[in-house]
């Protein structure tokens, strides 16, 4: 229903716009809930099982990290007087928001329901939860003052690892995103405390890289690596270029995803924190594995496969 | 200042004797502890065996059990650990791009017939039997026995008589449940020998999160009779969507990605003896087949 789906797709635009125009605490919570309960309808419009427990998990989490955001700034608010989203200074408060806003994105070690969720989606529910939903927060973040570098940092190289490791086997390609996101969540927030701004970059071009790559999936209808591996069928000029997008996912230099990956090495070196990004820098190798491998299955491969008749790509499409 | 004597403890025969002396007031109770299930009257389905204990009397404490689980736990937790390096599910990655078909279920020895739960109507209270073996030759597994359509008399069941093997869940090591992966696969292949009865064959798939529990996707099984052998291949896009044995209206795919138990069952309303005889169960790709679903789905708020 058409009607339907420009009020959710409003209500969606409306949060994050919510919440990024906000300095009080209750109006950006506000913001985030609008995002949670607009997604809720376009995730189970397919009425399937799988979707619906995708819902119910992404519900039950989002509900969690924004009560836990709730109860922080409440507490700020009692502690010091003012709901001042920049203003938050006493660690408690500043500690429990940076935690709630990893869980609504999805960083290590509150990462387990990013997987599940985004398995239980459709390909374009799914490009809106990794892209769209994780703005709001991340407006949110960048104006933190984190008084605990420790947290941060730890959220961060958890992130890049667990994201590395646990997308290693996966055969799903939404699974493989999902890890790819919370890997990238995870550099994001190793540079936050000394340069927003590079946090800031490196978001915008994971959004644009991960797009394309769910734009691809999308074209190829393709949900695993085997269909993917049919793609030569469809779409093979396509075939031939998305290897660059998902290097680029991994960082492979000269690719654009290897900029965000220079600047934050950079930047944690001049800070001291070598070993950090030393660590950092071999997850990476993990889930740039993962990325060669997709590229491997689509476009370096030709899947075994029965098709005496001409690909589908030579028919001529209605 | 020495410690008063402990005055002496009747001892453990004397307090019984009290327990049963209390319980001789109401004859119709059996000299034993009272159970909870005794004293406040649980119903009990026919059929259903009586709670004669209670549930810490049940433990049975084995140090050699003990310790060959750990074994078990321990190897599977390895196995997983090391899994992970060579590929996904523990096969290279090539493997499972190029696997086309994969026999899940083979009836070679006892072991493998400890992987299926048989159960019939008795569970209810009815009148069917149903027994699983090893068929000729170690080859192939045996379901027989025999259906009767008598329902239970208990007031409340109007239709019985049936009867079904279905498999266990899967398990990863201590005790977690694993999922069927089958997402590269489109079709189920059966080599079965039938006496010509119809069974339906139920896939369940992971229901936990969403609260569906008895949601089963089936379809049917025709067997023919006969000496000879039947290669069913049944495509995952003809299974229908059933809820505790009702169609539903709102018809989807069975998603293969998390695929729980396989099942038979046997309830066309015909007594008598049974008989279904597997080689093997086994998925498989078939490239020609690109039909994504077979029924209809529901229509929310058809224009009239």
């Amino acid at each position: 229903n058409p009607y339907i789906l420009a009020i959710l797709l409003f209500g969606l635009g409306l949060g994050t716009t919510i919440t990024f125009a906000s300095s009080h605490w209750l109006l950006a919570w506000m913001g985030l809930e609008m995002n949670t309960l607009a997604i809720i309808p376009l995730m189970t419009q397919h009425h399937h099982p799988r979707a619906v427990e995708a819902t119910t998990k992404y519900f039950l989490t989002q509900a969690t990290a924004a009560a836990t955001l709730l109860f922080a700034s409440v507490t700020n608010a009692w502690l010091t007087g003012q709901w001042e989203i920049q203003q938050i200074t006493h660690p408690l408060p500043s500690t429990m928001i940076t935690l709630a806003l990893a869980l609504k994105i999805g960083l290590a070690p509150l990462h387990a329901w990013l997987p599940e969720v985004l398995q239980g989606l459709d390909l374009t529910t799914g490009l809106i939860l990794s892209t769209w939903q994780k703005l709001a927060p991340f407006a949110l973040i960048l104006q933190l003052q984190p008084s605990n570098s420790t947290l941060l940092i730890i959220l961060g190289l958890t992130s890049t690892l667990i994201g590395g490791w646990g997308g290693l086997n996966q055969t799903q390609l939404r699974k493989i995103l999902a890890y790819s996101s919370i890997a990238h969540l995870g550099w994001m927030i190793l540079v936050l405390q000394f340069s927003p701004s590079i946090t800031l970059l490196t978001l915008l071009t994971y959004f644009i890289m991960t797009f394309s790559t769910f734009l691809v999936f999308k074209l190829n209808k393709s949900t695993n690596i085997n269909t993917l591996a049919m793609s030569w069928t469809k779409a093979p000029a396509l075939t031939a270029l998305t290897p660059l997008i998902l290097l680029s996912l991994g960082g492979l230099p000269p690719l654009t995803g290897f900029m965000p990956k220079w600047l934050i090495l950079q930047e944690l070196t001049k800070q001291g924190l070598a070993p950090t990004a030393t660590l950092a820098a071999l997850s990476a190798l993990l889930s740039l594995y993962f990325y060669l491998r997709l590229s491997y299955a689509m476009t370096l491969t030709i899947s075994p496969n029965n098709l005496t008749g001409s690909t589908p790509w030579r028919l001529p499409s209605t | 200042m020495s410690l008063p004597r402990i005055t002496h403890l009747p001892s453990g025969r004397l307090l019984s004797t009290i327990l049963h002396h209390q319980l001789l007031l109401p004859s119709i109770i059996p000299l034993t502890v009272p159970k909870r299930a005794v004293i406040q009257g649980e119903y009990r389905r026919p059929g259903q065996p009586k709670k004669t204990k209670f549930a810490w009397q049940k433990i049975n404490f084995n140090f050699s059990k003990g310790l060959e689980a750990i074994k078990k736990h321990f190897t599977l937790l390895k196995k997983e650990f090391t899994d992970r390096w060579v590929g996904p599910e523990g096969k290279p990655i090539v493997e499972h791009m190029l696997e086309q078909n994969r026999v899940v279920w083979e009836f070679r020895g006892p072991e493998s017939l400890r992987e299926w739960t048989v159960s019939s109507d008795r569970e209810i209270g009815g009148h069917s039997e149903a027994y699983l073996k090893l068929g000729r030759n170690n080859n192939t597994c045996f379901l027989y026995g025999t259906l009767s359509s008598t329902p239970p008399r208990d007031g409340e069941t109007r239709y019985s008589g049936y009867c079904t093997m279905r498999s266990k869940q899967p398990l990863a090591s201590f005790d977690r449940k694993k999922h069927h992966d089958w997402s590269s696969f489109n079709t189920l292949q059966l080599r079965v020998r039938g006496d010509g009865r119809p069974w339906m064959i139920n896939v369940s798939a992971e229901t936990y999160f969403s609260h569906q529990k008895d949601d089963i996707y089936c379809y049917f099984l025709y067997t023919r009779g006969g000496p000879y052998w039947q290669d069913v291949k049944i495509p995952f896009s003809k299974f229908f969507l059933t809820h505790r044995g009702r169609v539903q209206d709102d018809q989807h795919p069975v998603w293969l990605d998390k695929v729980n138990t396989i099942g038979f069952t046997l309830g066309d309303k015909a007594d008598g003896p049974f008989q279904l005889e597997i080689d093997f169960i086994g998925v498989c790709k078939d490239y020609a087949h690109t039909e994504e679903f077979a029924y209809e789905a529901y229509k929310r708020n058809p224009e009239v």
